[in-house]
Order: structure tokens, then sequence, then C-alpha cells
């Protein structure tokens, strides 16, 4: 078997009139936990809605565990946990019937089933509230519900929507551990709106936009493009003038931040070596000096804005 | 198959569960009870007056007089009330958002569409079993026509059967529970009066009014007869209820968002 978990290749939708995914290709390999990001209604539920076959693609080929969801969708279903955006809780039933019932919905067998609800509430937290009635729950547990419900039945690929909308520090912070015990086992697509939520939790990205996938790629990849532009981060406790900066040989910019400095090196050339000597014979004292990495934040803005302004000019002419 | 069937168990028990069923069993078991007794009441007054002033024959039927209306009253009541049980099937799944879940689930449309239906079902042989206990105290003290008595609690099963699958197909094709009651209750309705239109003449339209009015089909077996002709009224109409809710889902999955 192939090792992608996930290949959705060439996935148009439309609504209507309205083409809300156009030609999407993504993977997600093996045990990888990949963050989806995206404005809203960029297309990213809807995405997730057609992996979870709640939704038929109208062109396109999704693939599950090696499975064709749309050649064999009851089997590629039955490799799948969904997390849906807004939690798929039955309230008359107590935590241990709700997992039991969804259990043998999706397929383990009566005499499997009680060790599958233990271990799953286990994983999420829910072993002291298993008699309670989901009605009576917090919202915390109750999305802890759900994310148990999505992985009870031990499928191969879980799919989260949004898990943390909601939930106050404490407990975004245990559901972050969670997701990532999560990867290594199961093969995890994750969309959130929270940035950091992917740094601390996903292995690689994928940048939806306009349902047209923008970008695709690993966290240290991401970080390593940003950190060969180059740009450096650096305090002075005895700043000179910008212009001052601005005439050294190697640098093409400078800019200033609440806290920082930022220089922007020419192309090729390395300026650390003239900052580094000037500072000291002009006594600067440089206090840091550091790659600036550009965060996500930074790369998903400029990117959606890359695109509007690409729509403008196409628009326009 | 097998989820199919623990679809149904959890929908069964989760009608026991729901104060909503309960409500309406002890409106529908009052009411029944009360038909039933004066049903009683007139056949012993029937029965002194035949005894009195009769010039032979057999007298009154006992079924005839008791169980036939008993059971014709049942199945009007059951219109009236089965629409705000089978409302919630599959809109209150949607309204609810739990519906996700179920739908991720590897069971089929049609499995979903069978399981819920399933799950009616076993509720309904409930509440038609329980209303049978009235008529099985006649056999204590009279002599009932047991074959009639049997064949009009089969016709009330079949009729609240086809009562649950309109009611399905109401409630798959919108997200709100109260829209598939009015509309089950109307369709029902439909159903029951649209003999009323064909009454007048003897034209082939008529004929087939007739025939697809439910009351006529539900008169034969409340007088004891079952036929293949009625059998395949209500089978032919639950089966296209269940085609109609399996079609929406499905159509669902290529329109819905």
């Amino acid at each position: 078997m192939s090792d992608n978990m996930i290949e959705i290749a060439d996935l148009t939708r439309f609504y209507g009139q309205t083409r809300v995914l156009d030609r999407i290709n993504l993977t997600v390999k093996r045990g990888e936990v990949m963050g989806f990001l995206g404005p809203n209604g960029a297309g990213k539920t809807t995405t997730m809605r057609i992996l979870a076959g709640l939704l038929a693609p109208t062109e396109g080929s999704v693939t599950v565990a090696g499975i064709d969801a749309l050649e064999h969708p009851e089997a590629a279903r039955a490799r799948i946990g969904f997390l849906p955006e807004d939690p798929p809780i039955y309230d008359e039933m107590t935590v241990r019937e709700y997992l039991a019932y969804l259990a043998g919905l999706r397929g383990v067998p009566g005499r499997e089933r009680g060790a599958a609800v233990d271990k799953a509430m286990l994983r999420c937290g829910l072993t002291e509230v298993s008699e309670r009635l989901l009605r009576n729950l917090s919202k915390g547990f109750r999305q802890r519900a759900a994310i148990a419900q999505a992985i009870v039945h031990g499928p191969d690929v879980v799919i989260l929507d949004e898990p943390t909308v909601g939930l106050d520090p404490l407990q975004i912070r245990e559901i972050r551990k969670l997701i990532r015990q999560l990867g290594g086992t199961h093969s995890v697509l994750l969309s959130t709106h929270i940035l950091p939520e992917v740094r601390m939790t996903c292995d690689r990205v994928a940048l939806i936009h306009k349902g047209r996938i923008v970008l695709e790629d690993t966290l240290e990849a991401l970080d390593h493009r940003s950190r060969r532009e180059g740009r450096l981060l650096v305090r002075w406790n005895n700043p000179p003038a910008e212009a001052e900066l601005a005439a050294l040989p190697g640098v093409a910019r400078v800019e200033r931040d609440d806290t920082h400095w930022v220089i922007t090196p020419a192309p090729e050339t390395d300026p650390i070596p003239p900052l580094l000597a000037r500072s000291v014979a002009q006594g600067w004292d440089l206090r840091e000096l550091s790659p600036a990495s550009q965060d996500l934040e930074e790369i998903f803005v400029q990117l959606t804005q890359q695109e509007a302004a690409e729509d403008a000019a196409r628009e326009a002419a | 198959m097998k989820a199919i069937w623990i679809l149904a168990v959890r929908e069964w028990r989760s009608l026991f569960l729901s104060p909503l069923a309960w409500s309406l069993l002890a409106v529908l078991f009052c009411i029944c009870a009360y038909m039933f007794n004066s049903g009683v009441a007139h056949y012993q007054i029937n029965q002194m007056q035949f005894q009195a002033y009769g010039r032979g024959g057999t007298g009154p039927s006992l079924t005839d007089w008791t169980v036939t209306p008993l059971l014709g009253n049942a199945a009007i009541l059951l219109l009236l009330i089965l629409p705000l049980i089978t409302m919630r099937l599959i809109a209150d799944e949607k309204r609810r958002r739990t519906w996700p879940a179920l739908a991720a689930s590897p069971i089929s449309p049609t499995g979903i569409v069978l399981g819920k239906y399933l799950g009616l079902l076993l509720f309904l042989v409930v509440t038609v079993a329980l209303l049978g206990l009235m008529p099985a105290t006649l056999f204590l003290y009279g002599n009932p026509d047991p074959g009639q008595v049997l064949a009009g609690l089969l016709g009330l099963f079949l009729v609240a059967a086809t009562f649950g699958a309109v009611g399905l197909a109401a409630s798959s094709a919108t997200e709100n529970p109260i829209v598939a009651a009015v509309a089950t209750f109307g369709i029902l309705l439909l159903l029951w009066i649209v003999a009323w239109m064909g009454e007048s003449s003897g034209t082939g339209m008529d004929r087939i009014l007739a025939y697809a009015s439910l009351i006529n089909h539900y008169e034969k077996f409340l007088h004891g007869i079952v036929s293949t002709a009625d059998l395949a009224y209500f089978i032919l109409v639950s089966a296209g209820g269940l085609i109609f809710a399996r079609q929406r889902l499905l159509a669902e999955r290529l329109e819905g968002h």
C-alpha cells in the first residue's frame, strides 16, 4: 500500500454556479499531522466534508488509505474519523453510551466495543465523566467527547475541523497534546484559524484561499525559506542613526519595529561582519542579533493578499 | 447489516427515552380506552334490545360493535399523532448537528433509511401490541372473532407503518421537524380522504382515486379480509416513502453544502 493515507487529486466542487473548490491537490502521509489553513469561506470545511463522505465532489478523486472513496464510499468511511465544526452530541446519552453506539455503527465488533470505548475515553480524558449525560457536561468535555467519537473506531485518518474553538486555554493545551499524540498512529488533517496552533501540532501545512491550494510545505521548509531571505533582527542599547545603518555595505533596507531593528540584506551579500565590526568600533552596545523568521501569520497574509492583488489585476485587464 | 440493526435499536430506544413519544402514547391510549369502553357499553344495550325484541339470527356481532370502531378510530388518532413522532427521525439529527456523525459512518443512505425505519417499526409493533390488549380482554367475557381481530390489528400495523414511511420521507426533506410534521400530516390526510373526490361517478380516474385511498384498504382488514391487493397497497406506499427518503439523502451529497 502506498504511504499516502489521504490523496486528493484535482478536486473541484460547485455549489450551484459558484466554484468553491478549484482543482485541489493534497496528500497526507501515514502518521503525519497536516495543518489546513485558510480564511473563512476559503473551502476548508467543504474539503473536509467531501473527505468525510458528507458531500460528493463535482470532479476529481479522493483516496483514503488506498481506497477510492467515490467507488467504495462505505469502505473508505470505515477508515475515517471526522470531527465536524459543531460537535455532534446526542444530549440524552451518557458518554459511554454515545461512544459505544458510534463505535458499533462504525463496525467495531460487540466484544471489542467496551475496550475501544475505554481507550478513547482514556485518551480524551473522559473516564471520570463516562456515566454522565452529555447534556450536563461542560463545553470542554463535550468537545472532547466529539473528538473521542472521531477516534473510537481506530480510524487510519482523522479529520478535525477546528477542534479547539470555544475552549479555555487549559483545555486547548490538552487538546493540542492529544492531536500531537494522534499523529504517529493516525494521519490527521486539522483545520484551524489559530496559527500558533499549527506550529505546535503540525508537521506540514496547506494554505487554501478561494478554493485553491496556494501553499503546501513542511513547517521546516517554511522556516528555512524565510531564513534564506536572510532578514536580521537586531537590538542595540545605544543605536545609531538610521542613515548610518543604511549606508553599511550589504544592507539593502532598514526598518524599525517597537523593540528591534529589522535589516534586510542586499542579494548575495552578508551584512553581519560589517555590522559586528561597526557595532564594536562605535560602541553601539549590541545586545541581540538573530535571523528574523517570517512567521506563519505573515506568510498567510502575504499569500492571501497576493492572490487578491492578482485577482484585481485580472479583473482590470 | 449490523450497522442497520444498531441504528434501529438506538432509534427505538431514543423514541422511548423521549417524553414526547410517551405523552403521545398516553393520549392515544386514554382516548382509545374511552372509545373502547363506550363501544362495549353500546354493544351491551344492543344485545339486551336484541334479546327483548329480536327475531332469530345471531344478534349483533361483538367484534363489529367493539373492535372495528376501536381500530378504525385508532388509525385516525395515529394519523394525528405519528407525524409528531416521525418528524424527528432525520430532520432532528440535522437540526441538532449530529447528522455528520451518522453520515460519516460506514453506512449507506439506504442503510440509514432502513435503520431509522426499522427502529420506528419496532416502536409501532409495541404500540399496536399494547392497543391489542383491549380487544384481548373481550376473550375473557365473550366470543369475538379472533381472525377478524387479528386481521384488524395487522391492518392497523400496516396503516401505522405506511404513515411512518411517509413521515420518514418528509423528515428527510427538511431540517425543520415542525415542517416535516405538517407535511406528513397533509400527505396522510390527503391519502385518507382522496376517495371522497372519487365517489361522484364511476370513471377510470375515480377508480384510481378509490384505489389510492388508504381507508378503503384498511376497512377490508377491519372486516377480517386480508387480500394481497390491499397488502400490496400498503407495501407500495411504504416503499415509495423509503425510496424518496433515500433519494433525498443521495441528492444531498450532490447538492448540499
